[in-house]
């Protein structure tokens, strides 16, 4: 079957528009919701784990006082009030292991307040 | 009375003089001060791994401000600090030569694991280890001594 140059164009053009809109579509998924709960000088779940290029919305709820997430690796800084959740969205653009701390004093057992955040290929 | 009796009251005696907060000699401070810069107070050769830039000094001050400011005043320099002078040794002010003369190391040693004898605490685990270099900055750059006002604290 010989096709004219008109039927050639048409077919690539409807490849192309599929392409487009796989792309959007994937693009268009929501991030990820990663929640994490801050209480007495913990973080529950105390690691977690992103992929590098992957948008995600880490959300911190807090159960006692007023704690914060500082994100030094991803230049992120989250603070949730007292009972509270707050939300950032970032999307991680290295991988490797990052140690996140609480970024607001919480009291005595503020300054080991740890998240470890495992970012993956 | 017994003898017996007589040691035990003269223990006590020791006791609650022992016990009676008083100013240190200054013969009592100046060894103990010369004992603590070289012999107990460690970690004399490690940098501040944080850079000095405004925001350091800015994070410095606010991590100062949690809960140093009790005993070290807004300043560094005791403003406003009513028991400073009573407490035995009494608090230096941390602008003095006395607290300048350490290293970087040396003051981040402190805030990490606290003073002996004095009444300075561990930090360690209160404050990060980032906040506390942060506050090592901000020591080496304190405010002019009472232009940051009184803690709180102690006026309400």
């Amino acid at each position: 079957m010989k096709l004219n140059l008109t039927s050639r164009i048409l077919i690539v053009a409807l490849f192309a528009t599929i392409s487009c809109a796989r792309l959007i579509s994937h693009a268009q998924e929501p991030p990820r919701r990663v929640e994490v709960v801050a209480k007495r000088f913990e973080f529950t779940p105390s690691e977690i784990t992103l992929k590098k290029g992957e948008p995600v919305i880490l959300v911190l709820t807090s159960k006692d006082v007023q704690h914060g997430l500082k994100l030094d690796a991803f230049n992120q800084i989250l603070i949730a009030k007292k009972g509270e959740s707050s939300q950032v969205e970032f999307t991680p653009g290295e991988a490797g292991t990052f140690v996140a701390q609480c970024a607001s004093f919480c009291g005595s057992g503020h300054g080991s307040m740890k998240l470890t955040v495992h970012v993956t290929e | 009375m017994p003898r017996t009796h007589h040691v035990c009251l003269l223990s006590l005696a020791l006791l609650l003089c022992g016990c009676k907060v008083s100013k240190p000699s200054p013969l009592e401070r100046k060894v103990v001060v010369a004992a603590e810069h070289d012999f107990t107070v460690g970690n004399r050769s490690q940098k501040n791994p944080l850079p000095l830039t405004k925001e350091t000094l800015a994070a410095g001050k606010e991590a100062f401000g949690h809960y140093c400011v009790v005993c070290h005043g807004l300043d560094g320099q005791l403003t406003g600090i009513p028991f400073a002078a009573r407490m035995s040794p009494p608090i230096p002010s941390l602008a003095s030569r006395q607290v300048q003369d350490y290293s970087d190391g040396q003051l981040k040693w402190v805030i990490d694991n606290g003073l002996a004898p004095s009444g300075m605490p561990a930090s360690k685990g209160t404050l990060s280890d980032e906040e506390i270099w942060s506050i090592v900055h901000f020591l080496r750059h304190l405010p002019p001594a009472g232009s940051l006002g009184e803690p709180d604290v102690y006026s309400h």
